[in-house]
């Protein structure tokens, strides 16, 4: 659009990422301005899945997670071999849902990324009802192909919108101009995807 | 221990295989490629693959190591296999980038590049498939040698692209298909990554990479897509893929195994046998 940016218009569709099952559809429009500023997205979604399915589900794993004797701690998901230990896969789970929150802030019109794994989580104990984690994360960035490493903290209670907070280490020499030290907390709009995660 | 599996294969398929020297790394590793071809009196064509050149895309290697033992194992039974064998020689190339392999098992699982030193040895690697004489240097890639696409101090720069590249060009005659294997992504690419003009074989290159991909989510529903690299992935330049093509070789492509980004480089152990064989 001249003067203003760039504009794309996207359809697409979601699948559940553990099972791969069709989750819904998505129509989307994403501005790029031409000042380097965030992109503006709006986004309308169909959801395939039942929100009280959902609910139950996010509530298993809350509840695993809370009946635990020891703060959860652990390396390597999935490790070299790309295995995930099942007793892990709602720590997994809980860093997808947290590093797409991160990947929401840093994409740009030219930059994407992908979680490669999770380098290291340990968890923190509260005394109220929500859940914490601090996550060592690895993000596999394209075209650079470079892999960084972002800090983050996620705080959730099911049926509230995950709350993450992170900072990635910032890129050496060969990055890409513009770039640095970011730290974030999502607790606004994007977060409403974590809601029903 | 891919060394010791070469060498097993030739002694016990010795009617049709044959390990030859293609060079060196940097670290001084000897790389090694596999002949497979059925005694003939005809001169028959050849179809090259390699694997490995960027180090964490594990299930790369697997895949030459699967396919070499698929085609040994079952071309006397296979009506398939038999006619390609028949009619073309395979070599091929397990690992390209051993040093980096190494290493991706022994210190960095997600490294990338080769492990010459850079800069007085302040940075490591380069990123092989940027190091080819195809527009070297032009798009897609680093000069910083501390990136993950730096793409060397020159066209062919590193031993290992040399080997390969010197290899190739000898036999460029007689190579009909180039393939290099990647992950992840689920593509099978054509060449250009430097330009979107299209190769002048592009008709003829996209129907049998779409062919390609029907057959293999025939195998188990997993769905590629096909097409250039500079369109449906990112520019770059300095490629084998490209490079191949440019010297003459009518199919060149490069695949990008299995998956979309779920697994990503750490693709796990029962991943494997489906992706190899669908590949197949």
């Amino acid at each position: 659009i001249p003067e203003s940016g760039h504009k794309y218009y996207l359809q697409f569709s979601t699948e559940d990422y553990r099972t791969g099952e069709d989750a819904g559809n998505c129509l989307a429009t994403v501005l790029f301005p031409k000042k380097k500023s965030r992109p503006v997205v709006s986004i309308k979604c169909s959801h395939t899945k039942d929100q009280k399915k959902i609910q139950e589900e996010d509530n298993k794993i809350y509840q695993w997670i809370r009946h635990q004797s020891k703060p959860i701690t652990a390396n390597n998901i999935p490790d070299s071999y790309g295995n995930i230990e099942p007793a892990l896969e709602p720590v997994w789970a809980l860093a997808v849902a947290g590093s797409s929150s991160i990947m929401w802030e840093k994409s740009t019109e030219t930059l994407g990324y992908f979680l490669a794994q999770v380098k290291s989580v340990r968890q923190w104990m509260r005394k109220d009802d929500f859940i914490e984690f601090d996550y060592t994360v690895l993000l596999h960035e394209m075209p650079t192909q470079e892999i960084i490493s972002c800090h983050m903290r996620l705080t959730w209670l099911p049926g509230q919108p995950l709350k993450v907070k992170h900072f990635c280490a910032p890129q050496g020499p060969g990055a890409e101009p513009g770039s640095g030290a970011e730290s974030g907390s999502a607790a606004g709009p994007s977060a409403e995807k974590g809601a029903s995660f | 221990q891919i060394y010791q599996w070469m060498t097993q294969i030739q002694k016990n398929y010795s009617e049709l295989v044959t390990q030859h020297i293609l060079g060196k790394t940097f670290e001084n590793r000897t790389m090694y490629y596999l002949q497979i071809s059925q005694p003939s009196n005809k001169t028959k064509k050849i179809i090259w693959m390699d694997c490995g050149i960027h180090a964490r895309e594990w299930i790369s290697p697997a895949f030459c190591q699967w396919f070499v033992k698929e085609i040994l194992q079952n071309y006397k039974t296979d009506p398939k296999i038999s006619r390609f064998l028949q009619n073309l020689d395979f070599y091929v190339l397990p690992v390209l980038n051993i040093d980096g392999y190494i290493y991706s098992w022994e210190e960095d699982r997600f490294w990338r590049k080769s492990r010459s030193p850079h800069e007085n040895g302040t940075c490591y690697g380069t990123d092989l498939n940027r190091n080819f004489n195809s527009s070297w240097g032009s798009v897609g890639v680093s000069f910083n040698c501390s990136s993950d696409i730096f793409c060397g101090s020159g066209p062919e720069s590193e031993p290992e692209t040399r080997a390969v590249a010197q290899f190739i060009k000898n036999k460029k005659s007689d190579i009909l298909c180039y393939l290099t294997i990647h992950s992840y992504g689920q593509l099978i690419l054509t060449p250009y990554g430097s330009t979107t003009t299209p190769p002048s074989n592009n008709e003829e290159l996209m129907q049998v990479a779409k062919e390609a991909a029907a057959a293999l989510t025939g195998k188990y529903g997993t769905s590629y897509k096909v097409g250039s690299t500079a369109l449906i992935l990112y520019s770059n330049s300095g490629s084998s893929r490209d490079w191949a093509h440019t010297i003459g070789i009518p199919l060149s492509y490069t695949f990008e195994l299995r998956d979309t980004g779920t697994h990503g480089f750490v693709l796990p152990a029962d991943q494997i046998q489906p992706t190899c064989a669908e590949t197949m």
